[in-house]
């Protein structure tokens, strides 16, 4: 990468650590921000999985499991860090699940059954009463602790899960970023670009790919038992909400496919659009940006806005634009 | 359960399967000849309904009258959609799946803004009632919705097997390329096909609205059904379309009454992946070869 885009992410991220404090620690525009970073996070997690080829429609289903799993571990009593973490297991876990079953689908295939998989989860969430509350949900899940050791205000209330959101967002760009310079990376552009051949070559494609699904499970499922201890309720409609699977897709697409920022860009610049410059004019048409973010990136910039930039190296040709691996050998 | 419970559910299911055949179809037509996925699917049905119901509630009308209304309503968007379809990259499946969850998106919110979320219904009361044969009740407004989506689809069967467009669309269908070199108009044939699967959409939208309860995000569930119907009947194939939909309403009908209503759409979504893992070679298979 080059300099300028360091010191562009060092700037942004000064920005946003010192935020809170510029608006006075405001409520509503902290919960704003930090549902922006956790998009973030969701949609960064969903670029690693598409770097390894494999395009989720139901991203959903990893966010909701983590907020099910965090709101269950916290209700049981665990501190809310444990019960982050514990989550993102079982969001790890559910998404390993999916990529070993549909281990011998491909493209568009992969993709409906990711869908099935979300809408499955959520009807476990309706109907699994006992567990789960049902249509209902859960309430009076523990807000996040503070800590004694940092000045109060910067860990209270709205301040605590944004801080959090801004290092899960952090933590992953850090995670995607040394994988794309390691022989992991290598190994799942090789699973992206020619399956039956890295598989020749040694490259058994199954395990990367299920690890890049545990990975980017994993990172979603943290965003969502982070945002059921902001929002403090779960859901099913609200936590397995088709939104956690679009948005994430929209926003990494828009930003730029397997590029390292453009997913966190584009998530920050078109959720804060859509909130902040749509929701209070036009609140029928707020999520309109999304849709038409799409149908221009399928139809006339396939490297989303990061293709906009030459960059010094050659990126990798997208996913949408080329054709996947497998379906030539068919 | 009953025999008797077991007759009414098989009855009653096969009624809602012809519905369902005439609501795949549009989504099996539209695959077979550009090789698209339209995820947007039931979004059109649940606009169609909308329609329907703003009709119906304006002017009294019956609701069968409003059915080719609707259809022809849709008809602007089928020149869209056959604009931006027309537009896809390669590989078409995958790109049209993403394009079509953008329009989903953007049906969803222009629906929610029309009609504000509330759930709306076309309660005809010529509708209402049953009927009663041979000791099993069946329920007047699905009766007269079968009857409906059977005549539609035999129509189209007419169509498609017996007129020259219907043949181009047919060639279209099992090979593109072949059928160009025919001398088949596909291009031709493309737009007919967006035209006549968009009035297939709005037709199956206000019987869908005698049926359901509408609301602005009920459609993913209509498109989940018609991928379902699509992966069990293969491409173009009217008559396993058929046999296929009333299968799935039977399986629906017998889930309701075995387990109540709260079910149906996590059985809809585990049919969707067992299908497409039983069938991992893709929805293609069934007419490339």
């Amino acid at each position: 990468m080059r300099r300028g885009a360091w010191i562009g992410i060092g700037l942004v991220a000064v920005m946003l650590l010192v935020l809170p404090p510029l608006t006075g620690f405001h409520p509503y525009y902290l919960y704003l921000v930090s549902t922006a970073l956790l998009f973030g996070t969701v949609a960064t997690s969903w670029n690693l999985l598409a770097y390894a080829g494999q395009i989720s429609f139901g991203h959903a289903a990893f966010f909701g499991l983590g907020g099910y799993g965090a709101a269950l571990a916290s209700l049981a009593g665990s501190s809310p860090w444990l019960a982050i973490l514990l989550g993102g297991a079982v969001g790890a876990v559910g998404a390993a699940g999916i990529g070993l079953a549909s281990a011998r689908l491909r493209g568009a295939y992969l993709a409906l059954a990711t869908l099935a998989y979300a809408e499955i989860w959520r009807g476990v969430a309706h109907n699994w009463t006992a567990v789960s509350g049902g249509g209902a949900g859960l309430i009076g899940i523990p807000p996040l602790p503070t800590l004694a050791w940092l000045p109060l205000d910067f860990t209270r209330g709205r301040a605590g899960g944004y801080y959090l959101s801004l290092a899960f967002l952090l933590l992953v760009i850090a995670v995607f970023w040394g994988i794309l310079r390691s022989r992991l990376g290598l190994a799942f552009a090789a699973v992206r670009e020619e399956e039956e051949r890295a598989g020749l070559l040694g490259v058994h494609p199954l395990p990367w790919k299920i690890l890049a699904f545990a990975l980017s499970g994993f990172f979603s499922a943290l965003a969502g038992g982070l945002y059921v201890h902001m929002v403090r309720v779960v859901e099913p409609d609200l936590i397995f909400s088709r939104y956690f699977s679009i948005l994430p897709l929209v926003m990494a697409t828009f930003g730029g496919l397997h590029t390292l920022l453009g997913p966190a860009a584009a998530a920050l610049g078109l959720y804060l659009v859509s909130e902040l410059l749509l929701h209070p004019y036009v609140p029928a048409f707020h999520q309109l940006p999304y849709a038409l973010a799409l149908i221009v990136v399928v139809l006339y910039l396939p490297g989303g806005l990061a293709g906009l930039f030459p960059s010094p190296r050659p990126s990798p040709p997208s996913p949408l634009s080329s054709p996947p691996v497998g379906e030539r050998a068919g | 359960m009953s025999l008797n419970t077991l007759a009414q559910a098989l009855v009653s299911g096969a009624l809602l399967g012809c519905f369902y055949t005439l609501m795949a179809l549009a989504f099996s037509m539209i695959l077979g000849v550009t090789r698209a996925l339209n995820l947007a699917h039931g979004d059109l049905i649940i606009l169609g309904g909308y329609l329907g119901y703003w009709l119906w509630s304006g002017s009294g009308l019956h609701p069968l009258f409003l059915v080719p209304v609707a259809a022809a309503a849709l008809l602007p968007l089928a020149l869209v959609w056959h604009w931006l379809f027309h537009r896809l990259p390669e590989p078409r499946e995958l790109s049209s799946l993403v394009l079509t969850f953008g329009l989903s998106l953007l049906l969803q919110n222009i629906m929610l803004a029309l009609w504000r979320g509330e759930y709306r219904l076309i309660a005809s009361e010529s509708l209402t009632g049953s009927l009663s044969l041979g000791g099993l009740r069946l329920n007047q407004g699905r009766l007269i919705v079968a009857v409906a989506a059977l005549l539609v689809v035999g129509g189209l069967f007419v169509g498609l097997t017996r007129t020259r467009w219907g043949r181009a669309i047919r060639a279209t269908s099992l090979d593109r390329d072949a059928a160009a070199l025919l001398g088949i108009n596909v291009d031709e044939a493309t737009r007919t096909t967006f035209i006549l699967a968009f009035g297939l959409c709005g037709a199956a939208g206000v019987l869908f609205a005698t049926l359901h309860y509408l609301y602005p995000a009920g459609g993913i569930e209509l498109t989940l059904l018609a991928i379902v119907l699509t992966i069990w009947a293969g491409v173009g194939r009217l008559r396993s379309v058929l046999a296929a939909g009333i299968l799935l309403g039977v399986i629906e009908a017998l889930t309701l009454a075995w387990s109540g209503p709260r079910w149906r759409e996590l059985v809809v979504a585990l049919m969707l992946l067992g299908s497409l893992l039983a069938r991992s070679g893709g929805l293609a298979r069934g007419w490339s070869h």
